[in-house]
Formats: C-alpha cells, sequence, structure tokens
C-alpha cells in the first residue's frame, strides 16, 4: 500500500467553506469561526503572490483540504508528472488533511478543456483509471479523494452505474470518495434517474467528504453553476446522505455570484437543521437567483489591484 | 458504437473545440438521448460551457482590452484566439500568455503599407495586461530583505518580480482609468517606458525616461548596479547620481530589495 493510512483514518472535520478570493481580506481579518477550508488546488499552486500567501496564513489556523480540478484522472493522455509535483510540493507546505479531485477527464492530445468531463462507465474505464489512481497515491504518498461530477451526456459504452463504478474504484485502489449532493441531483435530473436510488447504492463507507452547492435549472435540464444558494431538493438528499455517512465532513461550494462571506457561512450553517434525519419542514427558502454565467468554474482570478506609484510622472 | 475510450475522448474535445465539425450522425452513435435533451443537446451544454468559461476567464485577464474593444468583439477575439491556441496547461493562469502574440499574427493590417494605429493599441494593451496578471502572482520581494535609503549602491538588487517595458501607447493610464471605472476612450499613441513591480502583494506601475529604463533593463540581466554601470559602458553613471530623490521614489515603490549576507 503506498498510502500510509487509509482513509479510515481521516478525520471529521464539520462544516467548511470554499476558500475564495473575494473572502481572503476577510477572512484574514476576522479569523471567521468555521471549522475548515477548502481551496481549489490550482489557484495556489504555481502563485508566488498573494494565494500563496493567505493559503498559508489560512492553513496556520484552519484545517484545510485540497481540492483539485486538473488532474484529469480518467483522460488517456499520460498522467502530468509535472502537475503532480507540484500538487505535492503545495500539500507539503499546507499539510491538507487530504487531496480531492474529481472522476473525470479535462482534456486529451496534451490540451486542456478546463472543464469536468465524465467518463463512460465500463470495465475498459475501469481499468484505465484504477492504475493511475494508484500512481497518483504513490507519487503524493496519501490516499487521493474522487468526487462524482455533475454530467450532462451519457455514453451508450457506459455499461456500470456511477456508484457501482466509484465502489469499484475505491475497493481496487483504496482511494476514498466525495460526494458532491448537488452533482447526484444534477446528473439525475439530467439522466432522469431517481436521486434516491442513487444514494441508495452509494459506497457510503467510502465517504471521506460531501459537498454542497446551488445550481441552475434550464428547465430541460440542470446546470451546476454554483452561483445561488443550495436547493431544497439538494437539502432533502443531504439530510439522508448525513445520516448514512455517519456525519461527513461537508462542504459548501460557492463559485459564482458569490456574496459576502457571512451569507455564505450562514447557508452552510442552514446544513444544521437537516442533521436530525427528521421531515423537512425546516425546508429553507431558497429563491432562485439569476446565474451569473451559466457555467460552473471553479477556478478564479485574484484580479491584480494595481496602483499608479507615487512617482513623479517625468517621462522623457 | 464501440469506442475505445481514446477514440472517444479525442471525439469529444474536438467536438468541444469545433462545434460546427461535430457529426450529429457520429453524436448520436455515442451519446444517449434522454427525455428532455437529443444527445446533441447534451453535448452543446458542455460545447457552451467551453466557450463561456473560456470567454469570462479572458475578461477577467484583460479587463482593459475588452473595455476597449467591447465585450462582444473581445469574446469575438477570445474565441478565434482559443481556436487558433487551444489551452495546453491544466492551469487557467496560462489561458492568456500567447494572446498579444496571436493578435499581431492575426492583425487585419498584416499585409498592408501603413499600420491601423487601434491594432497597436489593442496589442499593445494585450501585452501590458498580461505583463501585470505574471507580476501579480509570479515571483516577488516579500520574503526578501528590503531595500532602504540606508543602503548603499553596492547592496542594491532589484525586485524580482519587476518588469521593465516600452509601450507605444499610455496603456498602464488607460488600464488605471478603466479599473477605476473612467470609461476612457482609447489614446493616441505616445511612446513610453513603465516598470511594473509588485510591493507587499500591491503591483505598482512607475512611469521611467528612457535612459532609467534602460539602465533597469541591463541591471535585470547583470544583478548588481556596478555590472549594470559596466555593461552600460565608461562613464556610464547611476540614474539618481544628480537626484537623490528618484532613488527615494523607486525604494518606495519597492524597485530594490538589499542583498541577502550570503551574496
Ligand atoms: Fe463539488
Amino acid at each position: 500500500m503506498t498510502t500510509q493510512n487509509g482513509i479510515a483514518a481521516l478525520p471529521q472535520l464539520g462544516l467548511g467553506l470554499g476558500l475564495r478570493n473575494v473572502h481572503f481580506e476577510h477572512i484574514l481579518t476576522h479569523w471567521p469561526d468555521v471549522d475548515w477550508f477548502e481551496a481549489i488546488s490550482e489557484n495556489f499552486m504555481d502563485s508566488q503572490g498573494r494565494p500563496r500567501d493567505v493559503i498559508r496564513k489560512v492553513a496556520d489556523r484552519y484545517p484545510v483540504v485540497l481540492h483539485g480540478v486538473s488532474l484529469s484522472i480518467g483522460s488517456t493522455d499520460p498522467l502530468d508528472l509535472d502537475y503532480l509535483a507540484r500538487l505535492k510540493t503545495l500539500a507539503h507546505e499546507v499539510q491538507p488533511q487530504w487531496v480531492s479531485d474529481h472522476l473525470c477527464w479535462t482534456g486529451v492530445m496534451g490540451l486542456n478543456s478546463h472543464d469536468l468531463l465524465p467518463v463512460p462507465l465500463s470495465d475498459e474505464t475501469l481499468a484505465h483509471i484504477v492504475p493511475r489512481i494508484h500512481k497518483v497515491q504513490e507519487v503524493l504518498g496519501r490516499p487521493l479523494i474522487l468526487e462524482n461530477p455533475s454530467t450532462y451526456v451519457g455514453f451508450k459504452d457506459s455499461t456500470i452505474e456511477e456508484p457501482d463504478f466509484l465502489r469499484a474504484l475505491a475497493d481496487q485502489t483504496g482511494c476514498g470518495l466525495l460526494l458532491d449532493v448537488n452533482n447526484v441531483y444534477v446528473t439525475c435530473f439530467n439522466a432522469d434517474a431517481d436521486a434516491m436510488a442513487y444514494l441508495d447504492a452509494f459506497p457510503w463507507d467510502k465517504v471521506v467528504q460531501m459537498h454542497l452547492a446551488g445550481h441552475t435549472d434550464c428547465g430541460t435540464h440542470i446546470i451546476d453553476t454554483h452561483d445561488q444558494p443550495v436547493r431544497p431538493e439538494v437539502w432533502e438528499l443531504y439530510a439522508t446522505a448525513w445520516q448514512r455517512t455517519g456525519g461527513a465532513s461537508t462542504l459548501l461550494e460557492w463559485d459564482g455570484n458569490i456574496p459576502d462571506f457571512d451569507t455564505c457561512h450562514a447557508e452552510l450553517l442552514k446544513s444544521r437543521a437537516y442533521m436530525g434525519g427528521a421531515g423537512f419542514q425546516q425546508v429553507l427558502d431558497a429563491a432562485q437567483i439569476a446565474p451569473a454565467t451559466g457555467v460552473s468554474n471553479p477556478v478564479s482570478f485574484l484580479v491584480p489591484d494595481v496602483m499608479d506609484a507615487a512617482t513623479p510622472a517625468d517621462q522623457g | 458504437m464501440a469506442d475505445t475510450l481514446t477514440d472517444l475522448q479525442h471525439w469529444m474535445h474536438r467536438a468541444l473545440l469545433r462545434p460546427e465539425e461535430a457529426n450529429p450522425q457520429e453524436v448520436d452513435a455515442r451519446l444517449t438521448p434522454h427525455p428532455r435533451l437529443s444527445p446533441s443537446g447534451a453535448l452543446a451544454i458542455y460545447q457552451q460551457s467551453y466557450r463561456l468559461r473560456i470567454a469570462s476567464c479572458m475578461r477577467e485577464q484583460f479587463p482593459a482590452l475588452c473595455h476597449a474593444l467591447g465585450q462582444d468583439l473581445f469574446d469575438d477575439f477570445a474565441a478565434e484566439y482559443v481556436r487558433d491556441c487551444p489551452p495546453e496547461s491544466y492551469t487557467l493562469y496560462d489561458l492568456g500568455r500567447r494572446f498579444a502574440g496571436f493578435l499581431d499574427a492575426q492583425r487585419p493590417d498584416r499585409d498592408s503599407q501603413t499600420r491601423e494605429v487601434w491594432v497597436d493599441f489593442v496589442i499593445d494593451l494585450a501585452r501590458f495586461e498580461r505583463d501585470v496578471f505574471v507580476t501579480f502572482d509570479g515571483p516577488g520581494a516579500e520574503d526578501l530583505p528590503p531595500a532602504s535609503p540606508a543602503t548603499c549602491d553596492a547592496d542594491l538588487r532589484l525586485n524580482p518580480s519587476l518588469r521593465v517595458r516600452a509601450y507605444q501607447f499610455p496603456v498602464a493610464q488607460y488600464y488605471l482609468a478603466v479599473r477605476a471605472k473612467a470609461a476612457p476612450t482609447p489614446p493616441p499613441p505616445a511612446p513610453n517606458h513603465t516598470a511594473i513591480v509588485r510591493q507587499d502583494f500591491g503591483t505598482r506601475i512607475v512611469p521611467l525616461r528612457a535612459g532609467h529604463a534602460r539602465f533597469l533593463s541591463v541591471m535585470t540581466e547583470c544583478t548588481t548596479v556596478a555590472l549594470a554601470l559596466a555593461e552600460l559602458g565608461p562613464g556610464a553613471l547611476t540614474p539618481w547620481h544628480d537626484d537623490p530623490g528618484l532613488k527615494t521614489d523607486w525604494l518606495r515603490a519597492g524597485m530594490f530589495v538589499a542583498a541577502d549576507a550570503q551574496t
């Protein structure tokens, strides 16, 4: 086993928030009472400026998890060892509780779509991904945690249901799972499948973490936009998932139209109302907000704040 | 269709890059229909996401150019750019790296005798915005010993973030006006030298005289003041030899650090 400790040793962190650029100042000033933060690895791993400084400071005070969008574990291109090395360096620096990414591919032919593209769920894909997970775990020296993506297409080559596919990956590699409850809802709606049946089939003993997020209903389909409050239907699934995981670490993702920190935090804390397992009378108002861009975009930039130097503008 | 995984991914990635070339029969052969969405309609969600994501990231990386062109035209340029130079890196920070070069290579007046001024401005502004973006997150001086007025010339080193650039237009002023939401109009040409530098994670723009820009450029190659002066030739003097206030200003803008004790 390349991973020193299995996923069973990973802690329950409580309720966490995605570490987002627009909140940096607030966090560093107020050190809010949040259980933990999840950072998008790619937003920090190459930074030699403010983002790197911020994540170091945050990691000094809070448990941190690194969540990637570019591992491309399902791609038929070779694994990007340079990327893995940079991820490992960042992990060494901030000592995350774990490192996660998605069951997806992001590109082939040396190109990158910057999207989380689904793979056909088949024995061929399983046989392709299992050794890649082993390799990633060997390089990182820790178990990889993989998330179910939101999907908008189904492949004719798919022969395995997603919960079974994830279970097989976890059984064969020792990797853990990140159950994105909103993605379950989005994927099942788009595939005209039953989200509760998905949960019934899920390998709960492999779940290390859960994601919550808002989505946009486009009528014929749903897009995982992360730009609004969690929808009541997703809270309902979360209540079940909370029970079945026995309280897995929960994280709220908000990536577009990001409100102030306290609003995000209040949205996260709504999850407490769904931990009792009772009915859903408390279903909270989740008025739909107009989507920011209609696209899920987990990698946002800290836009440079440029100043004119106080130097006399003596040109010549 | 029994594709290999490799075939399927190559096909799908091409369908994202070139939606108009995705053959509907091939889409139907690979993707399952849903009650509310055809296979092509489902694939279009990814095709649209790709386009929107790239456009939105490009706008974030080139806000002033987006203002100058207007969003529709900017998005068209960005879309053409990624068709020509599809993203290769795992990081979106790399997205705008080749944009100025692309605009230059594609300029509509390439083969004509006279150059369109507005095209020159667009390319100049793209270069500047990339410089600012890279300076913001690249190597800096935050962990290095700061230089002070007491630091002797022999111990001065340049801030690693410092970029010395020549532009044909007052792009820095234009950029600052856009950031201040002042809705500037494109300026006439005004060749200038500019330093872009980061201090305490804040990026600053410092106007330079031509001779000063030359000195600083040489110093970025040569490391020390003495080596830069040697490179510039006999009789060369520091830009501040007769103007101590200039050194103070440059120190205040964070352009120098102090040499490490070991170096
Ligand atoms: Fe997620």
